[in-house]
């Protein structure tokens, strides 16, 4: 990687203060064969990978932009750094070494390395374990709401990073910030897609 | 808008002394104001200025470096009010810092504070009901609490007053247990909405389904502009939509040249003088220079919020009144209420995929309380009553989680509305019990050295039983109009969650029980007025920020007149 686009992108990622450590571990990583292309405030390099390789299963491109051409992998990235403390810091470490060693047991690699076909047996097996998160009302789980799991929070979470990015929410969701008016029965077909505000 | 006056120096002695500026500060400012009284508003927080200081009112989710996340030193500083759930970058800057403002739960109790100019009117969720006579005489008939001094006829006409100033939008309905205000044109239900209530009123002769009753323009009032339907009301409305302190009140009494509002002073107490047998003026802590300092006037209305009202008269201690001013009864600090909250259910409702709406309205259903209104409709397993709030919509992109899928497919799907849901959770009257309440603590002292507030609450048998049939009911109606994949359930909160606090100064005919007489003056120390939640003699089931209006403008106005004729 050239090193001036590095600098570029890691100070606009998290500002001067931490674009030094960041740096270093990205030149570190340009030593190696498939590096990652950004760098990450918090996780590894090895971490990121995975996230990368997560949300872009997840949310792969078609017709529309996938979520790694959003950053949607980078945004998480920043949402642990600054908005998790340090235990469910470390909970994300955990949980990501714990889904690499079940890829690794199961297909002999870790989650980044395995090819779509395996990535996506992986999904199902979690799809299928995970529980699933209660109903909400105005923000906020009705009932007690048991743990859903490593895999569904971070799906929750990529949802959010995807679908609350600039480029979906003005050019493919329905962008209105000033409604004016409130009509409580409008003909789908007049609408398109859901509103994204 | 002018500038408002800040310089408290030039000045120590005003006419009038109002704590607090949130809904029921407002409101006496305004009032004392317009009536020719120099007043001083004292407020505990910084400025907060209509439209200049809402730093958010325009950002989109992108816009936020975290998308409406908060760091965890964030997180710590709101430790107690972020359980409600309500707290994140867009607002968080409204919301009070609970480090430097501790209070003790001796029994869970989630205390939701703003200390900045306009307080929780910028935050709160703006439904107006008006309170009826099942309210005012349900503790004389039933015998909790004590008698409300007070009946639907003397503040009916207050109500009006305030409604048509603040601008209240809604339907009328003809309920005599649920009078209607004076409306502005309502907002629209939508299809599901429309559905739902069609089946309801069908199901359950005597029950309704309306729009929201809400302090929400849906016409130009007073230069004010309409709702735009943006739904981000609590990062404050650049138009003015909504009913705030900031936008509305406050403004309004600034015009007259007769208010000044001194920011960062949090008042210690109220000065009692035994020679002259009333109060004379407030002690402040200012709250960046830890100056203290005093100031002076014929009247003063307490409006700091239920639980902080109720604070400062009970660190106002003088040789008259040593447990507290105007505690001659015991009852300051006792028969704390609000109301039971998420206690409900959801479900999922066939068909209408053709259907959408446009606009994000900052406004849910409501369905009037049914139970206990007379013979026919009594329930032999409690007392008192609830009402449903509620709403329909299309699940959005965050349904995604939970579908077992993934993918390119799936992702595109998620860009179209799925199905329609639709909820409601009911909000239960609380009795006003004497052991449920609050008291200084002089063990743990907030940043300034001051006291703080140990909060001793719990549900009882009688809320305990009204959840029970919410839950039940919830349940049975959403069976009963045809939803699917239904959902009931209680959360079990504990008190506070309403942010419906009230008591602690209650309103009373009785000085020996009660610390408030029917204009809501202190029985025993008449130029002190208190007019916020701490005034209230019993909870109903309704929202009460229109009834602490409607109290704020007949007590102001009683203040005036007694104050023409010496009586202060």
């Amino acid at each position: 990687m050239n090193r001036r686009n590095a600098l570029k992108k890691s100070a606009l990622l998290a500002g001067s203060a931490i674009a030094v450590p960041s740096l270093f571990s990205l030149l570190q990583s340009c030593k190696q064969q498939n590096r990652l292309d950004w760098a990450p405030v918090f996780l590894s390099e090895d971490q990121a990978k995975f996230i990368s390789a997560f949300v872009d299963t997840l949310l792969p491109r078609t017709e529309t932009p996938g979520a790694l051409d959003v950053k949607t992998d980078i945004f998480l990235d920043l949402v642990f750094a600054k908005t998790y403390d340090t235990k469910a810091q470390e909970n994300v470490v955990n949980e990501i070494k714990k889904f690499n060693e079940e890829c690794k047991q199961r297909h002999g690699k870790v989650f980044a390395d395995l090819n779509m076909e395996e990535r996506m047996a992986v999904f199902k097996n979690k799809e299928a374990e995970s529980p699933k998160f209660n109903p909400k009302v105005w923000g906020t789980a009705v009932g007690e709401q048991k743990p859903v799991g490593f895999y569904r929070s971070l799906k929750s979470m990529t949802l959010w990073g995807y679908f609350s990015s600039e480029e979906i929410g003005v050019k493919h969701l329905n962008y209105d910030p000033v409604p004016g008016e409130y009509r409580g029965c409008v003909p789908l077909s007049e609408i398109g897609n859901t509103w994204s505000l | 808008m002018a500038n408002f006056n800040i310089d408290a120096k030039q000045n120590m002695t005003y006419d009038a002394i109002v704590i607090g500026s949130g809904i029921s500060g407002g409101w006496a400012a305004k009032e004392l104001c317009e009536n020719g009284l120099k007043t001083l508003v004292l407020e505990r927080g910084r400025l907060v200025e209509h439209v200049k200081d809402y730093p958010t009112m325009n950002l989109d989710p992108w816009d936020m470096e975290l998308r409406g996340g908060i760091s965890p030193e964030l997180q710590k500083k709101h430790y107690k009010g972020g359980r409600s759930g309500f707290i994140g970058e867009t607002n968080e800057h409204f919301h009070a810092n609970d480090l430097e403002n501790p209070y003790t739960e001796v029994k869970p109790f989630m205390w939701v504070r703003a200390h900045q100019m306009g307080g929780r009117s910028i935050l709160w969720g703006k439904q107006c009901y008006r309170w009826s006579d099942l309210d005012f005489e349900a503790n004389a008939k039933d015998g909790h609490g004590v008698d409300w001094p007070i009946r639907y006829k003397d503040i009916e006409p207050w109500y009006t007053y305030v409604e048509k100033f603040a601008g209240i939008s809604g339907e009328s309905l003809g309920l005599s247990h649920l009078p209607d205000s004076h409306f502005l044109p309502a907002m629209e239900l939508n299809c599901v909405e429309k559905h739902v209530k069609g089946r309801l009123e069908k199901e359950y002769p005597g029950r309704h389904l309306i729009i929201g009753r809400v302090a929400h323009l849906t016409e130009p009032l007073n230069g004010r502009g309409k709702c735009q339907y943006r739904n981000r009301c609590d990062r404050g409305c650049p138009y003015g939509a909504y009913f705030s302190s900031n936008a509305v009140t406050l403004p309004a009494a600034n015009a007259t040249g007769n208010l000044t509002i001194r920011p960062f002073s949090i008042v210690q107490s109220i000065i009692y003088d035994e020679e002259k047998g009333k109060a004379i003026g407030v002690r402040i802590i200012d709250a960046e220079t830890n100056e203290v300092m005093e100031y002076f006037a014929r009247i003063i209305f307490c409006n700091a919020s239920a639980l902080s009202s109720t604070q400062i008269l009970l660190n106002s201690t003088s040789g008259r009144f040593p447990n507290g001013l105007g505690n001659d009864s015991g009852e300051l600090g006792h028969n704390l209420m609000d109301h039971t909250y998420r206690i409900g259910a959801m479900g999922v409702v066939d068909g209408f995929e053709d259907q959408y709406f446009k606009g994000r309205r900052p406004n849910g259903i409501y369905i009037p309380r049914y139970v206990n209104l007379d013979e026919k409709t009594r329930s032999d397993k409690f007392v008192r009553g609830f009402g449903f709030q509620g709403g329909g919509g299309r699940s959005g992109w965050g349904a995604g989680a939970n579908l077992e899928n993934f993918g390119g497919d799936f992702k595109d799907s998620l860009m179209k509305p799925g199905p329609w849901e639709f909820f409601i959770t009911g909000f239960a009257e609380c009795l006003p019990y004497h052991d449920n309440k609050v008291y200084l603590n002089k063990d743990v002292l907030d940043k300034w050295g001051q006291p703080t507030l140990s909060i001793d609450c719990e549900w009882k048998e009688n809320e305990k039983a009204l959840n029970k049939q919410i839950r039940e009911d919830a349940k049975e109606m959403l069976e009963r109009v045809g939803l699917k994949d239904i959902v009931d359930f209680d959360n079990q909160h504990e008190p506070g969650y309403g942010i419906h606090e009230m008591g602690t100064a209650r309103m009373g005919r009785d000085p020996k029980t009660s610390v408030l007489n029917g204009t809501n003056q202190v029985h025993a120390c008449k130029n002190v007025f208190v007019t916020d939640g701490a005034c209230m003699t019993s909870s109903s089931c309704v929202n009460p920020s229109l009834t602490y209006m409607a109290l704020t403008a007949r007590a102001a106005h009683h203040a005036v007149t007694e104050l023409k004729k010496f009586n202060l």
